[in-house]
């Protein structure tokens, strides 16, 4: 009887990801968002050679990694959206009612959308080796051992964000709530960590005072929030690849799973305790 | 809104009325107990100070430091922004023996001991030897020794100039009266009979600190606290210190100081192993090796200057020491393309609307008055190179590398920058492959 309940319930997570990943692969929306994601990283890249040019040196570990840390920033902050949209929607509409009187329940309903979001990542993570393969062949700027690591990385890292949205859109009902939750959060985090990384990367002697208790107050922040921004974990995982640390690599793709089984529980929970009518 | 408006706006014109009255403020100056440090940073010692702000001290582990307790008076320098000691107007030595704590119990007890530097390469040099105790007696003896004898030479030197003076002023005066008679000389006969000048002799490289009484410390990895116990058995107030001794984290690697030819002041590091030297392909770059350890910054800045700031996120390089015999390898794949020289270079100001210098080889016969500005191995990149990925290495002998010495040098392709805009069209294109397939589909 387990083993029956067990598999209808690998068949109802597989239909609804199913159908809501050919959704969004038959929708604009994922197209755009990576067009506009390559568009900034080349921007990024075109900055990199005109200051090559300017100044006949550029001495980097790898410059593909920060246009493909905004790229996995924009798209995970795009799949993150799109999850929430379609729980609140589908709370509002009562589409969520509906489903539940099936076989669907809190645990297939939010495991369908986290792996419908994996899968777009995974197809998102095609578009990248294509576009910084073909941006290395074009510029000379190499593609390297390092960020392909820091691809597979961003698989785990995107998870973290991915259940990080979900979560937030299992706590709030409307649909304009969870975005703005959700949008806010997010950009909060995001401000912290790279305005954080600005400072870091500023050569000491030029700080101002403002400028370093700045640097002091943001990095309390950091450390506040280290364990709960789903964008530390993309950070870490980055600076793993660059210290070319196995153990932190490893131990980052755990805290990573981790992190995000937690929030998939906690939204689960969250969403049989408030129920399906937002 | 308005009212936090208005607080905010007061508040921040407060902070900053206040930064500008301290700018006018005369220095105050405050008798403190302070802790005069002479610490080992990776290459050599260096001192400093650590006012009663700073709470924590900052060592290398397991390596010989000293410091001394001394009270002294202590003024803030805001055009530094660092609190300065006035030795020279009050400088009491604190008695008593240094405890050193651990999990609240005391694990040593350190009483004054002798130490001096022994410095190879002169005070100047960068490479310092510790030596306590009767070493440190024996080694300033070795180089007072050595400066006696120096005078001893130079009094030589002098006797012996006087009387070469005296004795080519007759040689002089000899052959002009000869030539008077009419007698013939060929050079080489006057360069046989001249008197030799004497040569200066050299002053000892060596130099030696006086040995002076300091508390050495020398402790493994780990959290400490330390004070001064006085000798009537009290804690001397404000003694009480915490005490960090760290390690590198990565040890032995090879970094590079890159000079670029088309601008020699500002100088580029590319210090770690995965770092690639990215180039236009029409410049020279001057490299210079180092063996170079890593410290974590907020550590080793505190090491340096107990009063600088750093962060603890952060790891950075150190340059122990220069390395000098070895050839730099230019190779693409595995033919070698240029082997080149380590090689002393002069920068000479040229007036001119362009780069205002040149970069010319040193030779010391020519440019006697001068001195090279710095060493390095010289590598062209031609605009002719194909912009493709290179390499570099240090070769120690023939087929031998240098530890860590690989970086790689790729030259970029400028000249398709426009395209990479053009590429990043492809998710579009896809998304209307997928969209008129499926609208196809839909239509069958």
């Amino acid at each position: 009887m387990a083993e029956k309940r067990f598999s209808l319930s690998i068949q109802t997570v597989k239909a609804l990801s199913k159908r809501d990943l050919y959704s969004t692969l038959r929708s604009w929306g994922i197209y755009v968002v990576a067009f506009l994601s390559f568009i900034a990283s080349s921007f990024i890249l075109k900055n990199y050679l005109d200051s090559i040019q300017a100044d006949d040196i550029l001495i980097s570990a790898d410059p593909l990694n920060y246009p493909l840390f905004i790229s996995v920033i924009i798209i995970s902050f795009y799949l993150a959206i799109l999850s929430a949209i379609s729980i609140s929607r589908e709370k509002d509409q009562g589409t969520l009612e509906v489903l539940f009187y099936g076989p669907v329940s809190s645990l297939t309903y939010i495991l369908g959308k986290y792996i419908k979001d994996i899968l777009t990542y995974l197809v998102m993570v095609v578009f990248f080796l294509v576009y910084f393969w073909g941006v290395s062949l074009l510029t000379n700027l190499g593609f390297s051992y390092g960020l392909l690591k820091t691809i597979l990385i961003s698989i785990f890292s995107v998870s973290c964000i991915v259940s990080f949205g979900l979560f937030i859109s299992s706590l709030t009902g409307k649909m304009r709530n969870s975005i703005i939750w959700l949008v806010g959060i997010l950009a909060l985090f995001l401000a912290v960590q790279v305005g954080q990384t600005i400072l870091l990367g500023m050569p000491e002697e030029n700080m101002s005072p403002v400028l370093t208790y700045l640097g002091d107050t943001l990095s309390v922040v950091s450390q506040g929030i280290n364990w709960i921004s789903p964008f530390s974990y993309l950070t870490r995982g980055i600076d793993s690849v660059y210290l070319e640390n196995t153990l932190l690599y490893g131990l980052n793709i755990l805290y990573s799973l981790a992190y995000s089984a937690i929030l998939l529980l906690l939204s689960i929970f969250i969403l049989k305790r408030k129920g399906v009518k937002g | 809104m308005r009212k936090l408006t208005i607080f905010l706006t007061v508040t921040i014109g407060w902070i900053f009325c206040l930064a500008a009255l301290s700018l006018a403020q005369a220095p105050i100056l405050r008798e403190q107990l302070v802790y005069g440090l002479n610490v080992f940073n990776g290459k050599g010692y260096g001192g400093g100070f650590t006012p009663y702000t700073e709470d924590t001290i900052y060592l290398i582990a397991d390596k010989d430091n000293t410091i001394s307790a001394n009270i002294t008076l202590v003024y803030f320098w805001p055009i530094t922004g660092k609190y300065v000691a006035g030795f020279q107007a009050l400088n009491e030595e604190v008695q008593g023996t240094l405890e050193i704590l651990q999990g609240g119990k005391v694990i040593k007890a350190l009483e004054k001991e002798d130490n001096s530097l022994y410095y190879p390469e002169g005070y100047w040099g960068e490479s310092a030897i510790f030596y306590q105790g009767e070493e440190a007696h024996a080694y300033f003896e070795k180089f007072t020794q050595a400066i006696e004898e120096y005078y001893k030479q130079i009094s030589e030197f002098y006797t012996a100039q006087t009387e070469y003076q005296k004795n080519i002023d007759e040689f002089l005066n000899e052959i002009k009266e000869r030539r008077d008679k009419g007698e013939e000389f060929t050079v080489e006969e006057i360069e046989k009979s001249i008197p030799r000048e004497p040569k200066q002799p050299t002053p000892p490289i060596l130099y030696v600190t006086p040995p002076k009484k300091d508390y050495i410390i020398n402790l493994p990895l780990g959290r400490y606290k330390i004070r001064i116990r006085a000798e009537d058995g009290t804690i001397v107030q404000d003694s009480e210190k915490e005490l960090v001794t760290f390690a590198s984290r990565r040890t032995g690697g090879t970094g590079y100081e890159i000079i670029p030819g088309n601008r020699w002041t500002r100088r580029e590091a590319c210090d770690d192993p995965s770092w690639l030297i990215y180039a236009a392909g029409k410049n020279t770059l001057y490299f210079s090796p180092f063996i170079q350890d890593e410290y974590n910054e907020l550590y080793y800045n505190k090491l340096l200057d107990p009063q600088n700031p750093g962060r603890e996120e952060k790891w950075r390089w150190v340059h122990i020491q220069a390395i000098k015999d070895v050839t730099l390898l230019f190779l693409k794949g595995k033919e070698t393309l240029q082997r080149i020289v380590r090689v002393p270079y002069y920068v000479e100001q040229i007036p001119g609307p362009e780069l205002g210098y040149e970069i010319v080889e040193f030779n010391p016969e020519e440019m006697f008055d001068k001195q090279a500005t710095f060493e390095g191995y010289k590598l062209d990149l031609a605009p002719t190179l194909e912009k493709a990925s290179y390499e570099i290495n240090l070769e120690k002998r023939e087929g031998e590398f240098f530890q860590g010495g690989r970086r790689e040098v790729r030259l970029v392709k400028k000249e398709n920058t426009q395209s990479l805009y053009i590429f990043s069209i492809f998710p579009l294109l896809v998304g209307a492959v997928v969209f008129v397939t499926r609208r196809r589909k839909l239509g069958s």
